[in-house]
């Protein structure tokens, strides 16, 4: 590999690089990324689907964890837990996944040489952690957003969310309106910057210390990507969770509650149901 | 799944979450008043009415994104 002195050829691009064109798409290497993700997902759940057994062994356990995980925390956030939980779920392991395989031997620096018009040589790697890549984040921040939005509506109805928008008293309106349109909005780009910018930021932090130390000393921060990956997946779906759950919880305070009891007898029906399903 | 709802309902979800999150969107109520305000008077040629009302808003809006959050938790 040739390679200056002081000059590595390692380098992380903040946008996604393209790899090659099927048609008018232009395949980049975070969609390979995010078609590992997609493919470890899908495995997992054709495991537990085909292989669950009422007394878990060690892989069953393990692909339990993450999910008992979630459920348990969700389950504690409002009385209607049930119809969101399979959402958070979803927004969990999804960007646990991608988060974790950024941290793939391989990922990030085996890659095609590339020469640009300046003679500049760099290596594009053929894998990018799909959540090192705006559009990616940026997509489930707004899944994310539709679905509050979506709860929201749902609760208080569509008059009813304009009105909480317009803020109260009604003449106030004119200048409460643009400040929660503010409010409402910076939800959206804090859960996709956040996610980016610390799994960005990780990726550069792996490529420069394998570029100034190549032994030992990454695997330390290999280990902190491992915690970070976690706790970035963590954050983003529990901030998911409590903004869907305050909008449900606007609805019950304000005086509807024939919904919260019904699903809250329904909550508690509910284990024994399944217990006597199973 | 040995999953118990009514053993984990008795605990909260966490709060940190929201604590990390407040203090992106303080800073992005502002970003995003600001460049709002920006945009139109780069539009509209209007310079610096809709910046000046652009950065208000947004500052409105950090206090507001406070106020919520803080009401929510109470809430809760």
């Amino acid at each position: 590999m040739p390679e200056e002195e002081g000059e590595s050829l390692i380098h992380v691009a903040i946008e996604a690089e393209p790899l090659f064109d099927i048609g008018p798409l232009t395949f980049t290497n975070s969609m390979v990324g995010a078609l590992i993700t997609t493919a470890v997902l899908l495995l997992a759940a054709a495991y537990m689907t085909r292989r669950s057994s009422l007394v878990p062994g060690r892989m069953q356990s393990v692909l339990e964890l993450p999910v008992e995980l979630m459920s348990g925390i969700v389950s504690a956030s409002s009385t209607r837990w049930r119809s969101y939980v399979a959402l958070i779920l979803a927004f969990f392991l999804v960007i646990l996944v991608s988060n974790w395989v950024g941290l793939l031997p391989g990922v990030g620096t085996i890659g095609i040489t590339h020469v640009d018009a300046s003679g500049h040589e760099a290596v594009i790697p053929i894998i990018r952690p799909a959540s090192a890549d705006l559009n990616f984040t940026l997509g489930l921040a707004i899944v994310a957003f539709v679905m509050f939005v979506y709860w929201g509506i749902k609760a208080n109805g569509g008059g009813g969310y304009l009105k909480e928008l317009m803020g109260e008293p009604g003449y106030m309106a004119p200048l409460m309106f643009p400040i929660n349109l503010i409010s409402e909005l910076s939800r959206l780009i804090s859960l996709s910057m956040r996610l980016f910018g610390n799994v960005f930021a990780g990726e550069v932090l792996l490529a420069t210390m394998l570029a100034l130390v190549p032994l030992f000393i990454p695997a330390a921060f290999l280990g902190l990507e491992l915690l970070f990956g976690f706790v970035q997946a963590l954050v983003f779906a529990l901030l998911a969770m409590t903004y869907i759950a305050t909008a449900i919880a606007e609805h019950h305070s304000s005086g509807h509650d024939d919904h919260g009891e019904a699903d809250a007898a329904h909550a508690d029906h509910a284990p024994a149901a399944e217990a006597a399903h199973a | 799944m040995a999953h118990d709802p009514q053993r984990s309902s008795s605990s909260r979800p966490p709060n940190w979450a929201l604590g990390m999150d407040l203090g992106i969107r303080l800073g992005l109520s502002v970003v995003i008043g600001l460049g709002g305000g920006l945009l139109l008077d780069n539009w509209l040629q209007t310079s610096p009415i809709f910046t000046l009302i652009g950065m208000v808003l947004g500052i409105g809006a950090a206090m507001a994104t406070i106020w919520s959050v803080a009401r929510d938790a109470m809430r809760r």
